[in-house]
């Protein structure tokens, strides 16, 4: 069976069950782009598929549904939660371990169906470059995203249904691989770096579709936009913008699980993920931690809790 | 194209008049109230204006905040805001004492049709601290006394503390054909008035729709209650008049962002009948 | 009809660029933004749009509307009108009607913004008339079209020998007067030329009546596409002619007892969640639903009331299709507006 067609009979089930009230998983719209979906009733299942540009982290919408009284980022209705069921890829799954591990809702109000992921092609659901003048060559639109090239093990860490086969063997050695431009930056001095950086962040908008689209940026109020104390200004400036973006990486040390969506959705191509990516390396060297593996807090809680 | 001396008067419109506090008193728990003497330009921009109005006050090097005039220029040349300690620019606000400057764009909005409620009855709603914008309504019928009908006052807070212009209510109490009704959520030792909200309060007193018009201001939930109770009473909605609030920038028509549907609440408002407000698709609360 | 080569651009964009902030598309590490550049070498001429519109030009996302100097109780305010005179090259019919909508709050509707309104006086618009429709384009519905002058000052139509220019207005007559741009006659008649520029067109898009977006106004449908919403700003960053802005004062320095400030506004967008919360936490818009409604509301019915538009404050650029990382589509809630009214 399609893994589009497993999706559907599980959604099937589990709202026919009356076992979760809504399935959030993909759905391909008008245009033929593949978008978030949110299906309440069973009748309606068959929007549901599985494809290749199923790029969207659809964990970023579990605090609304299961923890309305808390974050209020993307707060919808006002509502006592019922279980939830949410289409994971592997990558997306570890980021269910850390919401765990930061108490944002019971793993029983969770129905996880994960997905054994073969990779999310490049440039889709893309801002930026639909209008920019390069056209890609037709071989890269077959390739999948740097992310998928990097991914370990293409297998969900948490699932309740599993859709697909766990692969045979473990492709260990492709996820270390394709850190090149991280390296790239590594090899650059400090002075070499901030430039590299600052020249990025000139192009930021502060429009924040990085911070929204980022499961574990769910602070009521973001840090960078309080009205009240004013830590940083409003200007659209390159102080506010490194503040912003540095500050975030700070902020997910130890919890980015390296989906990558806050780089997909940047309609000004800066890469955002390789901060985070490169403050994972550091949380692993020097706490032997990498964030979503488990439900366990990252090293800041831990170790500075004395535990 | 046309040239920018020739617009506005050349008045740039996000420009403040410089104003001196000349006064700032406590009026209520966390709520002062500051009269400020225009300067300059500002003394002409301000002879006149209007109950209902507004202005933007800055609280320079912090931003700027909408505030309700308090007062009428009938009474003075200076100028009441009474500001509640809240956010960023009113916590700054309160920092100031006499003779600092602040600066005052305006005067901004609508008003009161005060001459369309000549001869009629009156009845006033004012909750916490929105009887400041009711103030200048208050002032105005009481030194025209003979001009207006009845005049029912409905006064209240959530406790005693934050009930505002207190030292006023013996003036008030003693004009001719005038009543106030005071009432608080929660009494403390002394309270001997009404306890209860306004809208119970507003069901006890029952006044007559009858050549009536009811002025309300208030938090947004007082605001659509009250009127809820008005509509039971027989008041029409082209009697009942209000004053919203609503998060607001610029003040003038320009950032967009105080709509309620296609109305601006700084342009079109804040004074509008509940007939309008009824028309709007966008709710105010 | 005057027609003018390739290196006839290139040579008067050159000594453009010398005389004014000439502004135009150019390839910022693959993403296309209208900035200044330097030489005609800077510019991209062959695009369907850059990322951001041109409104950036005109109603930048960060402006210093004045200075406040603090000395003890002395306070000092100089308004800072901007200066100077600038050229946009390579605007779109969509991004010059775009000027025409905001012009209508900015410029048109007492009181008149002085910030905007230096700019627009001080900035002559050159339009470049495009070849193709993007698929998610779909000016030709809110009636323009890809080689529309009506808004620009100067338009430029890419032929096969160079670029036919045509002189819209008077500030564009100026410009060409004070900086002549070297063309020779041709014997093409000028509405031939308008009607010969063929485009593919796109698939026409229905825009609902401004009474039939209202009488939907409380259909769950507006919950429904929002859900997937993340309430970032990008759809009202890129749109040529969302103007909702906020203002703040910031520190500029403070030394010896002198406290500069600067007051600044800056783009600010209503699908925010904190967009219309008051201090004291009321807010009449915290559903996603809500907000939503009210951007695809405000495009259709409010600010076309508000401001006397006569049209659509949506001029069917399509970036915002492109650029919603959940690809909430504008076009698709026109289309559902419209069946649903049926």
């Amino acid at each position: 069976m399609s893994y589009t067609l497993e999706i559907q009979t599980k959604a099937r089930e589990l709202l026919t069950s009356k076992q979760v009230e809504c399935v959030i998983g993909y759905e391909v719209g008008l245009r033929g782009r593949t978008r978030p979906a949110f299906v309440y009733d069973a009748q309606d299942v068959e929007r549901l598929v599985w494809n290749q540009a199923c790029t969207h982290n659809l964990t970023t919408y579990l605090n609304d549904k299961l923890n309305p009284q808390g974050p209020v980022k993307n707060k919808t209705k006002e509502h006592t939660p019922g279980r939830v069921a949410v289409v994971v890829k592997p990558c997306d799954s570890r980021a269910i371990n850390v919401l765990l591990a930061e108490n944002h809702f019971p793993r029983e109000l969770l129905h996880v169906i994960g997905v054994v992921c073969d990779g999310i092609l490049e440039k889709v659901g893309q801002s930026g470059n639909l209008r920019s003048v390069r056209q890609l060559p037709i071989s890269d639109l077959s390739q999948v995203q740097s992310r998928c090239q990097r991914c370990e093990g293409h297998m969900p860490v948490t699932y309740d249904t599993l859709i697909g086969e766990c692969p045979s063997h473990q492709e260990l050695s492709l996820g270390k691989a394709n850190q090149a431009d991280l390296i790239h930056i590594q090899a650059m001095t400090p002075a070499e770096r901030a430039e590299y950086w600052f020249s990025q962040f000139d192009r930021c908008i502060r429009c924040y579709a990085c911070r929204q689209v980022c499961p574990m940026c769910n602070c009521p109020t973001c840090l960078y936009e309080r009205d009240d104390s004013l830590w940083v200004g409003i200007r659209i400036g390159l102080n506010e913008k490194r503040t912003f973006h540095l500050g975030r990486a700070f902020h997910l040390a130890g919890r980015c699980i390296g989906c990558d969506e806050c780089e997909r959705v940047c309609p000004m191509n800066i890469p955002v993920s390789l901060l985070n990516r490169m403050l994972a390396k550091e949380v692993e060297a020097l706490f032997g931690h990498r964030a979503g593996l488990a439900p366990i807090p990252p090293p800041f809680v831990t170790v500075l809790s004395g535990s | 194209m046309i040239l920018l001396e020739e617009r506005s008067n050349g008045k740039n419109p996000m420009l403040p008049y410089l104003g001196r506090l000349v006064k700032v008193k406590d009026l209520a728990s966390d709520i002062k109230l500051f009269s400020v003497e225009m300067l300059d330009g500002g003394r002409e921009a301000f002879k006149k204006y209007y109950p209902g109005q507004f202005v933007f006050l800055s609280a320079f090097g912090v931003g700027e905040a909408p505030f309700g005039i308090a007062s009428i220029p009938q009474r003075g040349t200076s100028l009441d805001f009474a500001v509640n300690r809240l956010g960023s620019v009113t916590t700054e606000l309160h920092q100031l004492g006499e003779g600092d400057l602040v600066g005052v764009r305006g005067p901004l909005g609508n008003w009161f049709p005060m001459d369309e409620f000549k001869g009629k009855n009156l009845v006033v709603l004012g909750g916490g601290i929105g009887g400041a914008p009711l103030r200048p309504v208050l002032h105005t019928v009481l030194d025209n006394r003979e001009d207006y009908g009845h005049l029912t006052i409905l006064w209240a807070a959530r406790h005693p503390s934050l009930l505002v212009f207190t030292d006023e209510y013996d003036e008030w109490r003693s004009a001719p054909d005038t009543r106030l009704h005071l009432t608080v959520d929660q009494p403390d030792a002394e309270w001997d008035h009404n306890v209860g909200l306004i809208t119970d309060l507003l069901e006890k007193v029952s006044p007559s729709p009858e050549n009536a018009i009811s002025i309300t201001c208030g938090p947004p939930v007082m605001i659509y209650y009250v009127n809820q109770v008005l509509c039971k009473l027989g008041f029409k909605p082209e009697q009942d008049y209000v004053t919203l609030e609503a998060r607001m920038h610029c003040g003038i028509g320009k950032c967009g962002r105080c709509n309620l549907g296609e109305k601006l609440v700084c342009v079109n408002g804040p004074v509008f009948s509940m007939a309008e407000v009824g028309e709007m698709a966008e709710g105010f609360l | 009809m005057k027609l003018t080569t390739r290196e006839g651009l290139a040579s008067w964009l050159d000594s453009l660029a010398h005389e004014v902030n000439l502004i135009a598309p150019r390839d910022i590490e693959g993403v296309l933004l209208y900035r200044p550049v330097k030489s005609s070498m800077e510019i991209v001429l062959e695009f369907i749009n850059p990322v951001l519109s041109v409104k950036e030009a005109f109603f930048p996302a960060t402006e210093r509307l004045l200075t406040i100097e603090k000395t003890g109780q002395q306070i000092t305010l100089n308004e800072t009108l901007p200066e100077g005179k600038q050229v946009v090259f390579g605007v779109r019919p969509c991004d010059a009607r775009g000027l025409k909508v905001l012009d209508a709050n900015f410029t048109n509707t007492e009181p008149f913004d002085p910030y905007y309104t230096q700019r627009r006086s001080n900035t002559t618009v050159v339009g470049l008339a495009c070849h193709q429709m993007s698929p998610t384009c779909f000016c030709t519905s809110v009636g323009i079209a890809p080689n529309d002058p009506g808004d620009m000052d100067v338009m430029l139509y890419r032929v096969e020998d160079g670029y036919i220019v045509q002189t819209v207005t008077k500030k564009g007559q100026a410009l060409l007067s004070a900086l002549p741009l070297e063309t020779k006659e041709l014997s093409q008649n000028g509405s031939d030329l308008h009607n010969s520029y063929i485009y593919d067109q796109a698939e026409r898009v229905p825009v609902p009546e401004m009474s039939t977006w209202l009488a939907h106004f409380r259909d769950i449908y507006w919950e429904q596409v929002a859900e997937r919403c993340l309430s970032c700003r990008i759809c009202a960053y890129v749109c040529p002619t969302c103007r909702c802005f906020s203002v703040r004062d910031e520190v500029l320095s403070s030394e010896n007892g002198r406290n500069q400030y600067e007051r600044i506004r800056c783009w600010d967008s209503c699908a925010g969640e904190a967009y219309r919360r008051i201090a004291g936490g009321h807010n009449p818009r915290p559903e996603k639903g809500q907000r939503l409604r009210n951007r695809f509301l405000c495009k259709f019915v409010y600010y076309p009331r508000q401001y006397a538009l006569g049209y659509a404050a949506c001029t069917g650029c399509g970036r915002c299709i492109d650029a919603c990382p959940v690809n909430i589509d504008i076009t698709e809630v026109m289309q559902h507006i419209e069946e649903v009214s049926q």
